[in-house]
């Protein structure tokens, strides 16, 4: 099977290369019968690049070692459920993960289009190629996922296989690990198509808003999938690492955030496109962007250049990534320099008062958010280069810019759908703004009064509070006033306003979620630690809750040793719970990990942490963390990905549209046909 | 056993891929058919400024806008409405004609066609000359007259 991923490996190269030519030619020449042959290719490069996924796959479900990556990362002892992830464990399986992944999105775009777009398809083709082309040479030259054991011997080189492998990081072996990376990687990936679609729109100079009206989706469903990873990665962080956190502005954690945060600028300015034939050359800009950021994030997260809690993966890579991430900025740019001309604003701004004003803010906060993360990131690089020492930027800093630009966002989500298009007196503003103003006010003054006195903690419920307001004043409004005219309920009402804008108020449900994680991150300003060595009959004081360490155990499983104690809890005298931290051993990879044990509630978790053995005594060091509120991000996290769900249902508006699509096309073929 | 199903599936894969390169052209293969027509693209921007107008009445109703700014955006909206809609009949004649001369000279190329429905091939090279020519194009033999159609 090795030599079976190998030839895979190969063709899919040989496909990606031959695509990414023949798409080029048919576009040069418009020729049906080359474009037919491109996605033909595109097709074979999804079948190789399958195959090598399925290959690997196999040498790690049968423990084959002679393989060099299973070997590294799988162990005989590694569950069954972390056999699969052993793909994207390690440098070489993610690039391969990474280049299958692209070929799944390419396939999907060539047999969604295959009889609309056809100008525009044999530049997305070429440019999907391309960038699968160079993920298909790395793979295959310098991170080949295929490369066996040998050893040299008297008689020549024999392969060699070890009795077992070095098996998994325990910090990997954890359910939403499972899910967690693959989520990130569609999100990074997914980014591609739009980009595509964008450089097709300039080389075929159709700048129109037919490629952002074709290319929404496209970006819609790689966002999706980009914030659920990124939620996803909290969640693991917070279970796993041990430190009571979920976000500790890691250089890998803030290259996911980068693409999320330019392609949700993108999906903000988009509508001013649509709506009034404004910001051409600012889309265009900013999918080249996101792109541009999620190739920089799976560099930053596979090159090991600057160190992160994700060093997993770390080669050779950087040079290679370097010179892509060049290519992308010198193409993209000098298409978009060459088709200025075309992309001239059909629109001005009638009034700084106006939805566009808000949505223009946004961007600009969102642009700001973008380079403020990525200078804290980058920055260990720009100081070993100009100073020759690495100089690392810490959550204080970040937590100083983006606190504030946080506070910005969330108080333009409230405030941009309260706005009307192009011009907004100072009456509709009084009339919009009171009701969510009155009851932010009151939210507040509650919270003051709650002993809520940190400046930036009682600024963002309050915000939390106007936003939530004005989003539920929308259904309202919206409702009330379809029931005059429709005579419909109130529920069945809501229903149809929004399956009749399911753009719109899916948006509205996507802020709501916002609040729930901004209201979650709010309760870290009252979280609590404490630490105690503890013994069987040990108690340990938390705020309300008492700790009584009932036994100390150790035992076994098949990959690993652990400690444990039994800990017994009470709250205001009730027995709560009985928690079971452990401390993990893991043997194959000869590694310790901690075991967080949590008990839930919306108000807020309290997480116990089994640090070890005290040497001295043989007690255990436990560390406990009263952490508020942080159930709302997990929560909120859910609600954004249902909002962006119901966000990519057509609406019966885009219905129509589609339809005229539909004669629109009918009539080309009439047009070219006759 | 596993290699050779692999080179064979990539065998078949190459073969798939370049076989539409040695099929023989189709009556409408000679150009990829464009994306959006002018007309078309006209009429969805006109679409967009009735959904803007619709939106606009909907949260005027709903108590968003005040009658100040109604008046004004609806004024703002239907000229926008007027002007695609005047570009967008001038775009219907164009097209129209267009049309119309693509149909006569599709109508001339089947006339002519019909008069000359072979090709003129010549039966000592094989050259198809495409007019009734009495010498050929390629090696300059005389025709048979049957062969010249006349």
């Amino acid at each position: 099977m090795n030599q079976v991923g190998a030839v895979g490996l190969i063709a899919a190269l040989v496909f990606a290369i031959y695509g990414m030519i023949s798409g080029a030619i048919a576009g040069k020449f418009r020729s049906p019968r080359m474009l037919k042959s491109a996605q033909r290719a595109v097709l074979g490069f999804f079948a190789m690049t399958t195959l090598a996924v399925v290959s690997l796959e196999y040498l790690a479900l049968t423990n084959d070692f002679h393989n060099s990556y299973v070997a590294s990362h799988s162990s005989l002892a590694l569950p069954l459920v972390y056999k699969i992830p052993v793909l994207w464990a390690g440098q070489q399986g993610s690039l391969l993960f990474w280049t299958w992944l692209l070929s799944i999105y390419v396939a999907l775009a060539v047999l969604l289009n295959r009889k609309k777009n056809r100008q525009l398809m044999p530049y997305i083709i070429a440019i999907c190629m391309g960038v699968g082309t160079f993920f298909s040479l790395i793979t295959f030259w310098v991170a080949n996922p295929f490369d066996q054991l040998s050893l040299a011997t008297a008689t020549g080189i024999t392969p060699y296989a070890p009795p077992d492998g070095n098996g998994m990081a325990p910090s990997l072996q954890y359910h939403s690990m499972v899910i967690h990376p693959p989520m990130l990687y569609l999100g990074y990936v997914g980014m591609a198509i739009p980009f595509a679609f964008a450089m097709s729109a300039l080389l075929t100079k159709q700048l129109g808003d037919n490629w952002i009206r074709v290319t929404r989706r496209w970006v819609m469903v790689p966002w999706m999938f980009l914030g659920t990873g990124i939620v996803l990665g909290g969640h693991w962080a917070y279970h796993v690492l041990g430190w009571g956190g979920y976000w500790a502005w890691d250089p890998v954690e803030n290259a996911s955030l980068l693409p999320w945060l330019a392609g949700t600028a993108f999906l903000h300015s988009v509508m001013i496109q649509e709506k009034r034939g404004m910001l051409k050359v600012w889309n265009v800009v900013l999918i080249i962007l996101t792109f541009f950021l999620s190739i920089f994030g799976t560099f930053l997260t596979r090159s090991g250049i600057i160190s992160s809690v994700h060093a997993f993966a770390q080669s050779n890579i950087g040079p290679w990534f370097s010179v892509f991430l060049a290519i992308i900025a010198a193409f993209s740019l000098t298409a978009l320099f060459l088709r200025l001309d075309f992309l001239k604003t059909e629109n001005r701004l009638d009034s700084v008062a106006s939805r566009e004003s808000g949505f223009l803010f946004n961007n600009w906060i969102l642009l700001a958010a973008v380079l403020a993360v990525l200078w804290g990131t980058i920055f260990p690089i720009v100081s070993k280069a100009i100073q020759g020492v690495t100089v690392t930027v810490g959550p204080p800093f970040f937590n100083k810019v983006m606190v504030p630009i946080g506070l910005l966002l969330l108080f333009l989500t409230g405030a941009g759908p309260l706005l009307a298009w192009r011009k907004t007196s100072f009456q509709s503003i009084k009339r919009n703004f009171t009701v969510p103003l009155i009851f932010a006010a009151i939210v507040g003054g509650i919270l003051f009064f709650a002993g809520v006195h940190r400046l930036y903690t009682w600024m963002s419920l309050f915000l939390c509070a106007f936003v939530a307001a004005s989003i539920v004043g929308e259904f309202y409004k919206g409702a009330r006033t379809r029931m005059k005219s429709t005579r419909e309920n109130f529920f069945a009402s809501v229903y149809n306003l929004t399956m009749r804008n399911t753009r719109r108020y899916g948006g509205y449900i996507v802020h709501f979620g916002i609040v729930l994680i901004f209201v979650g991150f709010a309760g870290q300003a009252f979280r609590f630690e404490t630490q105690g060595l503890m013994g069987p009959g040990d108690l340990l004081r938390a705020k309300d809750y008492l700790l009584r360490c009932e036994s100390i155990d150790t035992g076994q499983k098949a990959n690993y040793q652990y400690e444990t104690v039994a800990l017994s809890v009470t709250k205001d005298g009730h027995a709560l719970t009985v928690m079971h931290p452990q401390k993990r051993f893991f043997l194959a990879e000869q590694e310790s990990l901690s075991h967080v044990a949590l008990h839930s509630t919306l108000a807020q978790d309290l997480y116990v942490v089994m640090a070890g053995q005290d040497p001295g005594s043989d007690k255990a060091i436990i560390h406990v963390i009263i952490n508020p509120l942080v159930q709302w991000v997990w929560i909120g996290g859910i609600i954004v990905l249902l909002g962006t769900l119901l966000a990519l249902v057509p609406s019966s508006i885009e219905r129509q549209m589609a339809d005229l699509h539909k004669g629109r096309e009918e009539l080309a073929e009439a047009h070219h046909v006759s | 056993m596993e290699l050779g199903v692999a080179i064979l599936l990539v065998i078949g894969l190459a073969v798939f891929t370049v076989t539409p390169l040695l099929a023989p052209d189709g009556p409408s293969e000679d150009a990829l058919p464009i994306d959006v027509t002018p007309l078309a693209d006209l009429k969805r921007r006109r679409m967009v400024v009735y959904e803007n107008i619709k939106d606009l009445e909907f949260e005027y109703k709903a108590g968003k806008v005040s009658n100040e700014d109604y008046n004004t955006l609806r004024e703002n909206h239907l000229a926008e409405a007027a002007q695609l809609m005047l570009a967008s009949q001038e775009q219907e004649e164009i097209t129209e004609h267009d049309l119309m001369i693509e149909r006569q000279v599709a109508e001339r190329r089947a006339q002519k066609k019909a008069r000359h429905p072979d090709p003129y091939v010549c039966p000592e090279c094989e050259f198809e000359n495409p007019l009734p020519v009495k010498f050929c194009g390629n090696c300059g033999k005389e025709l048979p007259k049957r062969t010249r159609g006349k």
